[in-house]
């Protein structure tokens, strides 16, 4: 899968220094390598250059035979430049300072300089490069013209014309990374507007990246508008906990107040992007005016607040002795889940516990490994960027998984990657897809089963009815769709996705395991990928009713559904709920009512106050993600670390903590002090985790390496296809 | 002020494939696939592709017909919107009569009274430059220009020169566009198509 590297060079020389640089690289990424910089508004590393702008003249010249150096009669765009053999590049001299006042007092003419309110002011590129760069006085003194102010594009983004320079960022961010193409360039000339369609509403699910790459504050956040100023914010490195990607994230806060939610660089999951959730989701959790501050226990119809001590006391009276279940949100860190099913498992004497929340829960012993002695995560985020093909299959990647979306549109945009994309119903990617397979609901299994008859040669005959035509019959994918597919994916050792998603499907399993071996077979690497956010982290902690800590079999105990059922019918005593809300978070909501009306002890510990709370006998305080400090898997399987950044409200503690210490109460758990304690522990049960025990863990995060051993021979997996085959 | 702007906005939706109402005829759906052809990409198709739709829609690219060229090219709707913008040949601020009559008023035509002809027509139709006529028979226009500069001052209805004019020639002009029945802006349209298309992809 790796691309070719290019090592051609060319020798150029930037202000007299003589250097050599990959011929063809763009001249204003060329001066960066001197630790020189030139004043940009709209190039972006990460899109095509334009040179709208013309910010980044610069005077270039080319080495005659002679050694003179002919310099070309006007100044170059350097973003549009590439760098070739014997070209002379200045970019300090007295004709590029005059063109760079040039530019900027141009932009300047008709630009309203609302920076005292405008939410850019104080981290705008306009402003600096201005101060740095700009003319100290205009000479401009007519009437400035007059645009629309405040334009709410969506519920998120709002557009202030007047302040826009034109430069593209937008369109080109719609058009070549999110893919939507939903804002354009509406008019020309002085008149050029960005805008969506008929100034419709900018439906995006990466809306929020365009309000951060905006060289000025044209495209501003709604949510954010006058909130704060920058200089008054403070800003803290974390992680998205809303979504199974990961996402590296600033979190700007003021007085403690989460105010926005800025991207993070990082190479390997998000680049420097975020999916609006990741942008915008955060507030309604931090902010909720609803935030338990203290431990309460019911007394009658109201709730009295307690000391700690006390609360400890009513759960752990509660669970004496009792039928206890213990179920869990998907946001928790890896301590969290670590903590509380060593506290179920001991203490409270149950395996059942869960996390999960969709339809479908697979028993272990049904799981991928188990079935087939593959593992579930085979690449990270970022391979998908060199592979040949990529094969989407029975998800919608934009909403499912946000970043391996951007990442497989952007192997096709840059890499030309072929895509399939398979799917019962329309979804973003197939914008770009190769090949459509839209199959009917339900029939994902024997869409699969064509796919590996056509790929996979080897198969003894009795397992090869799947035809492309009985495929067709089966699925409504037309037989020659589905050969075309298999031609684009044949020999390019292609990364497959798909997501837990797919087992809510008929025989969506099924499906999931023939996918995993055909992507094997083929020499490619399969992705079937959580849905939440530290779902991943929370299964290899243990938190499952049959697995323990890092695998280990376990008695079985009930998953949620069977817990909500068994509590439905008063054979649950005792139910604790994690940083959950059953009947918020389970698909039948009748269901999970019933079951918290009719346990007789719901212990909730939550940060905020949920619908559960009216059935609950003791509620205690729980600190969110960014309110402590914890490690969490993404679903490819990164463990990333994320130190406290606000102050948990009243006397909220991390569930890890609850967990510790009403273990130690019961005398079952040896006191932590740290997330790094809970993690040292962790690191002793869950092999995995040994390298990446929480003072260890780099910036980026680590990605767990597959234990060897879990790939297999090719007549393995032929066998095993063929079994699972062999029943159609 | 702006915090009311945002409480009150309720953005309307662009329309889903399904709400579009498509107009355009067989006969511009063989054009639009024979057009598709000439072309590496269906991007490199939306010029043409908006040429058809501006015959179609009576000369008037409205938001309907840039949705429906999208919809038929696989483009986002902001994207062909932008380039329909773009051109100021095509029609995308309002429905224009059956007639358009576009005035030079570029330099040599400038020179040669383009103005006092400008003014004329203003008068004679009573409507100013840029609008039509309530009985939705004329709209009047100035260009840039139109590179007749030898029979300066000229105008240019559909795809015809008239040049140099005077009062008495638009006079008998507008009374013969009066009568004429046929719209000289889908006219214009229509051929303009025709010359984006091979002999052999022409309907007959
Ligand atoms: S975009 Fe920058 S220069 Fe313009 S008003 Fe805002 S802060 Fe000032
Ligand atoms: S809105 Fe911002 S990003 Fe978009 S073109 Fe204007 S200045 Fe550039
Ligand atoms: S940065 Fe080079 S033209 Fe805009
Ligand atoms: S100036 Fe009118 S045709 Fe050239």
């Amino acid at each position: 899968m790796a691309a070719a590297v290019q090592t051609e060079t060319v020798a150029i020389t930037i202000n007299d220094i003589e250097l050599h640089v990959p011929k063809g690289e763009l001249i204003v990424e060329s001066v960066k390598r001197l630790g020189l910089e030139i004043p940009i508004f709209c190039y972006h590393p990460r899109m095509k250059p334009v040179g709208m702008c013309r910010m980044c003249l610069v005077e270039v010249g080319f080495k005659q035979p002679d050694g003179s150096v002919r310099k070309m009669p006007k100044p170059q765009a350097g973003c549009t430049l590439p760098a070739s053999e014997g070209m002379v590049v200045y970019t300090d001299t007295e004709m590029v300072h005059r063109d760079r006042k040039g530019v900027l007092e141009f932009l300047l003419i008709n630009h309203p300089l609302d920076c005292p309110i405008c939410d850019r002011g104080g981290e705008c590129p306009l402003q600096n490069n201005t101060l740095a760069y700009g003319p100290s006085t205009s000479r401009f003194l007519e009437v400035k013209r007059h645009l629309p102010k405040a334009y709410p594009l969506s519920e998120y983004v709002t557009l202030d014309l007047e302040r826009c320079i034109q430069c593209g960022r937008c369109v080109r961010f719609t058009e070549e990374i999110s893919g939507d193409s939903q804002l354009a360039f509406r008019f020309r000339g002085a008149s050029m507007q960005p805008s969506t369609f008929q100034l419709t509403d900018f439906e995006s699910r990466f809306s929020g990246n365009v309000i951060e790459i905006c060289p000025v504050g044209a495209l501003t956040s709604s949510k954010y508008r006058f909130r704060a100023r920058p200089w008054d914010l403070e800003t803290r490195p974390g992680l998205c906990t809303l979504t199974p990607c990961g996402t590296n994230v600033f979190y700007d806060y003021r007085s403690g107040r989460l105010v926005r939610i800025n991207g993070r660089t990082n190479e390997d999951v998000n680049e420097e992007w975020t999916s609006d959730t990741t942008k915008f989701g955060h507030d309604a959790l931090y902010n909720n005016p609803n935030r338990i501050q203290v431990p309460h226990v019911r007394e009658g119809e109201a709730f009295r607040a307690v000391e700690w001590s006390e609360a400890y006391a009513a759960v752990l009276g509660a669970c004496e002795g009792k039928r206890t279940a213990v179920l869990a949100g998907t946001m928790l860190s890896n301590e969290d889940y670590y903590a509380w099913q060593a506290l179920a498992r001991t203490a409270l004497a149950t395996n059942h516990l869960d996390l999960r929340w969709q339809k479908t829960l697979l028993p272990a012993s049904q799981m991928l490994k188990a079935r087939t002695g593959l593992p579930g995560v085979q690449y990270g985020i970022a391979d998908l960027e060199n592979a040949l093909a990529i094969l989407v299959f029975g998800t919608n990647l934009a909403a499912d998984q946000p970043m391996s979306y951007l990442r497989t549109r952007k192997a096709w945009f840059r890499n030309g990657a072929r895509v399939v994309v398979a799917h019962h119903e329309a979804s973003e990617a197939e914008s770009f897809a190769h090949v459509v397979l839209r199959y009917r609901p339900g029939t994902a299994a024997e869409l699969a089963a064509g796919l590996a008859n056509l790929l996979a040669p080897e198969l003894a005959d009795a397992t090869r009815i799947a035809t492309p035509e009985w495929t067709e019959a089966q699925t409504g994918v037309p037989a020659d769709r589905l050969r075309e597919a298999a031609e684009a994916l044949r020999g390019t050792e292609f990364a497959a996705i798909t997501t837990h998603g797919l087992f809510d499907e008929a025989n969506g399993v099924t499906a999931y395991q023939t996918l995993a071996l055909l992507t094997s077979h083929a020499g490619g690497k399969f992705n079937g990928l959580v849905n939440h956010a530290n779902e991943q982290g929370g299964r290899e902690m243990g938190f499952a009713p049959d697995l323990g800590p890092g695998g280990e079999a376990v008695t079985a105990g009930m998953n949620t559904a069977e817990i909500l059922q068994a509590a439905a019918k008063g054979e649950i005593d005792t139910l604790i709920l994690v940083g959950c809300d059953p009947i918020r978070d389970f698909p039948d909501t009748a269901l999970a009512t019933q079951a918290l009306e009719n346990v007789a002890n719901l212990v909730l510990v939550d940060s905020a106050q949920t619908e559960a709370c009216a059935y609950a006998s003791a509620i205690l305080p729980m600190a969110l993600p960014a309110e402590r400090d914890g490690t969490y898997t993404s679903s490819e399987r990164r463990v990333q670390r994320m130190e406290r950044i606000l102050k948990a409200p009243g006397e909220s503690k991390a569930p890890w903590q609850i967990a510790m210490e009403l273990g130690l109460r019961a005398g079952s758990s040896a006191p932590y002090f740290h997330a790094r304690d809970v993690m040292d522990a962790i690191a002793e049960q869950v092999p995995a985790y040994a390298g990446a025990r929480y003072q260890d863990i780099p910036e980026t995060g680590v990605r767990l390496a597959n234990p060897e051993g879990l790939t297999r021979s090719n007549d393995a997996v032929v066998q095993a296809l063929q079994s699972l085959l062999g029943g159609r | 002020m702006s915090e009311l702007i945002q409480l009150g906005a309720q953005r309307p939706k662009a329309p889903a494939p399904d709400q579009l109402e498509l107009r355009f005829s067989d006969k511009a759906i063989a054009e639009l696939d024979a057009l598709r052809t000439h072309y590496p990409t269906e991007k490199a198709c939306i010029l043409p592709g908006l040429w058809i739709a501006q015959r179609e829609y009576d000369g008037y690219l409205s938001p309907a017909a840039i949705a429906e060229v999208a919809h038929r090219l696989h483009r986002s709707y902001a994207e062909v919107e932008g380039v329909a913008t773009f051109y100021s040949m095509y029609t995308t601020a309002h429905q224009p009569g059956r007639h358009m009559i576009e005035v030079c008023t570029c330099l040599s035509c400038h020179m040669c009274g383009a103005y006092r002809i400008a003014d004329y027509l203003e008068a004679k139709l009573g409507v100013k430059l840029g609008e039509t006529t309530p009985d939705g028979v004329f709209t009047i226009h100035e260009v840039e220009c139109l590179d007749a500069c030898d029979r300066a001052p000229v105008l240019q209805v559909g795809d015809q020169y008239v040049g140099p004019v005077t009062e008495a020639d638009i006079d008998a002009l507008l009374d013969r566009l009066r009568n004429e029945d046929s719209s000289a802006v889908v006219q214009l349209a229509d051929s303009i198509v025709q010359v984006h298309l091979r002999d052999t992809e022409r309907a007959k």
